[in-house]
């Protein structure tokens, strides 16, 4: 008993140095960023903060993507949750909100707010106040390997509707080449060609019908077309080998070691390939190519609406003012420069896009400029437990148990139960 | 006198004993055993993410939902097929070795050793270990394909292979314990009843088929029930390998629970597969102990 | 060759041979993936690709000792540590005490509060996590070592107690008798001469206890938010989330972490087996 009595006494010694903390206000921040390139200059901007600071320090905490939106829910209810989170707004922020685990941060944010994007800002407010600062945007789109396209005797620019896409499939699979690499472990990578379909076939108008129940809602003829059409695209099985079960960052690494010619990619997905990429380089920036989401004869979305995500930094509920100052500080115009002069994202900061240095992220830039109507990405915009349910359904169909008829009526399902 | 005294003092001891002795068993248990379960039940007739407290009651709709999800079929027919292998191969697998390895030759010990190990590594190291083994770019498995100059199947990232993948990494972690649990029945057999059938002239197999399998059947009915039990509650191994995925083809009823109930925090439909799942654990185990275990 | 096989010489016997090739078969069944585990994290992930079985060719040690210089992996290992440490100390008192009242001591309602205590057999924690994680969350030990603690040790209660109980009870009990009428207490008696007869059941159901809450993920995942706090099942899943298809480190991090089970393992195995399977049993 005496070794079991030492241990247990070492064990509650250690447990209380553990939990001591710096007598100092320490603002604990969440990030979900792989891109150790991207990380780096997050952290200089954190020292740099405390040392405009004296007494705050910055402690930046990791979790991958996928660990993230699992373990949100339960971190949310700690008491001693971090006191910035990562946010794509939407039905999320909104449950979060609704929740009580955020602080309004619209007095924080009164005399900046006007330099970010409107769109941005629109996105992270709910019922009139803003509850997140919104720091990037980005658009999805189909990213492609040059090289492979070529061998494929496909032009990119010549892919301009779904029909054309599906036929540079099957010219790409009869040259030998992986038409497309996707990470259909993690899901949401799927979901992209459901909801950009729909996106092209309805329109804001559809989704907004939708979301109100009208029309047969999500089960209605809009979002039927646009798994009949997926499913077109699947039948032709265009995906690399064992595409369910590689998570995103492996498929994005896949797709930087030019295994295939094409990925539907977020747009700072530039970025990553080069960071997940085997040999850290990835595509060369001659080789890349973008194309937008190929348009759909007869769809009443506009060819410039685009989908892609809003992303920005939320402050929960309790935390020291310090917070909401780093934040102020993140999305500054220098910061904001920087990261764009380093194309890790296309920067909210309204001016700092004009830091973008590769041709590829201005052209990105220039899309979300142009487009009149930006899609949140489905999976957050509906909210936790629907958006889950696409992701579910989507990734279904692209593994073949799953029809549009069944996909649709299940994500309607989920719309009926609700949260 | 001093006997009175003596027994009143002790009648004193006996309820210090128990005032001191018991209540923290009691009170641990009851908090973190019993009202968690009672709650459940409570909950299950929420819809409630967590916050504040349940206010939106909605009756057996939680129920209803959780039988109409896809996922939650498929995780009741792995947990059936967990069952059954365990049942069909990794039983008599376990058997057999234990007959083999009971006896004593060089190297007995050491091989009952190593099939035991993996019982006793975590799940989840196991899980991430055949993670590599069926990884289509890098595994073992890819590497014996290509061996042959085929290409690798990617076990883990198709609907119809995901769960056979599962089962095989089940056998592999599971079947040591078995055969551990018969090595000891065996060990402690009466040998005499097998030298008297030796001499009276059965063969070998004889032997095992109608004295030591019969002797077994108390053990072999543990076996089982362990089997049924450790399918019910497979979740640790299911993350790593697959998530329950792809399209839920590897779900599990915990690994259900976990992803549609912990993870979008709907306590109410999460409680009511939890009670579902209690209500399947507490039935199979009164019943089994009812028919099968009736002389133990 | 004449002395090391007592088959030598005797017929051919095709049932040895056979019986030789099955437990063959089983051996590389078992052994492949975790020689293989422990080779791979000595190889670039190059090597990996092209020769997953084999000896490196370059032992690269900078795997292994990159991990062991990171303070993640001690980190881990401590929360590990302190966790299973504070369950089995637990476990063992609190059980103990209770197993020790049900064993010799006489009351109304102690078969009721015993029957009461076994339904805790019945069913695992998995069942009732949410409202089990609701309750962690309400009394404030979210993401604290207790909040994964005190879960693990009711839910250990249950066998503890009856594994105990059974020992206890075959211990003499004329000891007992004597021991009262001389005027000692129930609670020295218990302190001086049942906890000291009963080290080998204790040792078993700190053994069951321990590799319980080591090798444990779902009640830990639920309850812990920090990493400071993971032990290392929930570290080496955000490992091998971090490195996706780094598989040389993958590998090297996942023999580095099951490394102490295994030493506890070899030094200690009959004890595990025993305590592992003779739990199983009476429970």
């Amino acid at each position: 008993m005496s070794i079991l009595k030492r241990a247990a006494l070492a064990a509650a010694a250690l447990a209380m140095t553990a939990g001591l903390a710096a007598a100092q206000t320490t603002v604990k921040w969440l990030h979900i960023e792989v891109n150790p390139n991207q990380v780096k200059i997050w952290e200089e901007v954190a020292r740099d903060f405390e040392a405009k600071n004296p007494g705050v320090k910055v402690e930046m905490q990791f979790l991958e993507n996928e660990a993230y939106k699992a373990k949100l829910p339960t971190i949310l209810q700690s008491k001693d949750r971090p006191h910035i989170i990562y946010s794509w707004a939407g039905g999320v922020l909104k449950s979060q909100v609704e929740a009580g685990v955020l602080e309004d941060l619209t007095p924080a944010m009164q005399g900046y707010k006007d330099n970010l994007a409107p769109a941005a800002v629109a996105a992270f407010t709910v019922d009139g106040k803003i509850y997140g600062v919104p720091h990037a945007q980005s658009q999805v789109g189909f990213m492609v390997n040059k090289e492979l396209m070529a061998k494929g005797g496909v032009d990119p620019a010549s892919i301009k509707t779904w029909d054309d896409l599906l036929g540079a499939v099957k010219k790409l699979k009869a040259a030998g080449v992986t038409p497309i690499v996707a990470g259909g472990a993690d899901k949401w990578p799927l979901h992209f060609y459901w909801t950009n379909l729909a996106v092209r076939l309805g329109g804001k108008p559809a989704f907004q019908a939708a979301l109100k129940g009208e029309n047969g809602g999500f089960a209605g003829p809009v979002f039927l077309k646009s798994g009949e059409l997926f499913k077109q695209l699947v039948d032709l099985q265009p995906f690399q080998n064992g595409f369910l079960g590689f998570k995103n960052p492996q498929a994005v690494g896949a797709f930087g070691d030019g295994k295939a010619a094409m990925i539907l990619a977020i747009s700072s997905f530039y970025h990553t390939q080069k960071a997940l990429a085997a040999d850290k380089k990835g595509i060369a920036d001659d080789n890349i190519g973008w194309f937008d989401f190929p348009t759909v004869p007869g769809g009443q979305g506009d060819p410039t609406d685009t989908l892609g995500g809003i992303n920005g930094w939320l402050v929960t509920k309790g935390a020291p003012k310090e917070a909401a100052a780093f934040l102020k500080h993140f999305v500054s115009l220098d910061v904001q420069k920087r990261l764009a002069a380093g194309n890790f994202l296309i920067p909210t900061f309204k001016g700092a896009e004009e830091g973008l240095a590769s041709p590829f992220m201005r052209q990105i830039a220039a899309n979300l400029a142009k487009s009149k109507y930006h899609q949140n990405f489905y999976d957050q915009d509906l909210g936790p437990n629907v958006g889950r349910v696409v992701n579910d359904a989507t990734t279904e169909m692209a593994g073949g148990s799953m029809d549009a008829k069944q996909v649709a009526q299940a994500i309607q399902d989920a719309v009926r139960q609700g949260n | 006198m001093l006997a009175t005294v003596a027994r009143r003092s002790m009648q004193s001891g006996k309820l210090t004993a128990i005032a001191l002795f018991l209540p923290p068993a009691l009170l641990l248990f009851t908090i973190f055993v019993v009202l968690p379960i009672a709650e459940a039940a409570w909950y299950s007739g929420y819809n409630w993410n967590g916050f504040g407290s349940p206010k939106n009651w909605v009756g057996w709709d939680n129920y209803r939902f959780v039988f109409e999800t896809r996922a939650f079929g498929l995780a009741l027919r792995n947990n059936l097929l967990i069952i059954a292998v365990s049942l069909i191969i990794q039983l008599p697998l376990a058997l057999t070795l234990a007959l083999l390895l009971a006896e004593k030759f060089r190297g007995a010990v050491a091989l009952r050793m190593l099939f035991f190990m993996p019982y006793i590594l975590a799940e989840i190291a196991t899980g991430l270990i055949f993670s590599f083994v069926y990884d289509g770019d890098y595994g073992l498995l890819a590497a014996i394909y290509r061996q042959f100059g085929a290409e690798a199947p990617h076990l883990l990232a198709s609907t119809q292979t995901s769960m056979l993948a599962v089962l095989i990494v089940v056998v592999w972690k599971y079947f040591g314990f078995h055969m551990m649990l018969f090595i000891a029945a065996l060990q402690g057999m009466d040998r005499n009843l097998i030298e008297a059938a030796r001499i009276d002239g059965a063969t070998r197999w004889q032997t095992v088929r109608l004295i030591i399998i019969p002797l077994l059947y108390p053990t072999i009915r543990l076996s089982v029930f362990f089997a049924v039990v450790g399918s019910l509650q497979l979740f640790d191994l299911v993350m790593p390998l697959t998530r329950g995925g792809p399209a839920d083809s590897s779900q599990t009823l915990v690994s259900f629970l976990y992803s549609f109930g912990v993870m979008r925090m709907r306590v109410g439909f999460g409680s009511a597969v939890g009670v579902i799942l209690f209500v399947i654990c507490v039935t199979f185990a009164f019943t089994y102990k009812r028919w099968f275990m009736r002389d133990e | 060759m004449n002395s090391s096989s007592p088959a030598v010489g005797k017929p051919f016997d095709p049932a040895a041979l056979y019986k030789g090739l099955f437990l063959a078969i089983v051996v590389v069944f078992v052994a492949t993936p975790l020689v293989a585990t422990l080779l791979g994290g000595f190889k670039s992930l190059g090597e990996l690709r092209t020769n997953p079985f084999g000896l490196p060719q370059v032992w690269e040690w900078e795997n292994y000792a990159g991990i062991l210089r990171s303070p993640r992996y001690w980190i881990l290992l401590r929360n590990s540590l302190v966790i299973s440490s504070l369950t089995v100390a637990l476990t063992l008192i609190v059980a103990s005490m209770a197993a020790f009242v049900f064993a010799h001591i006489r009351f109304f309602g102690s078969a009721m509060l015993l029957n009461y205590i076994t339904l805790g057999l019945l069913f695992p924690a998995a069942t009732a996590i949410l409202p089990l994680f609701i309750k962690v969350r309400d009394l404030g030990l979210l993401d604290s070592y207790f909040g994964v603690v005190l879960p693990q040790v009711a839910f250990a209660l249950a066998m503890s107690i009856l594994l105990l109980r059974r020992f206890f009870r075959d211990l003499p009990v004329e000891l007992l008798e004597a021991a009262l009428v001389d005027g000692c207490s129930y609670i020295n008696y218990f302190r001086y001469v049942t906890l000291p007869l009963s080290r080998p059941i204790l040792a078993t159901v700190g053994t069951i206890a321990f590799v319980n809450s080591w090798n444990a993920y779902l009640v830990p995942l639920v309850m812990l938010n920090s990493d400071e706090r993971y032990p290392w099942p929930l570290g080496i899943m955000i490992y091998q989330g971090e490195y996706s298809s780094e598989w040389h480190l993958i590998l090297a991090f996942i023999t580095l972490t099951i490394l102490p089970t295994i030493l506890l393992f070899l030094l200690a195995q009959k004890h595990i087996v025993a305590g592992l399977t003779a739990g199983a049993v009476k429970g």
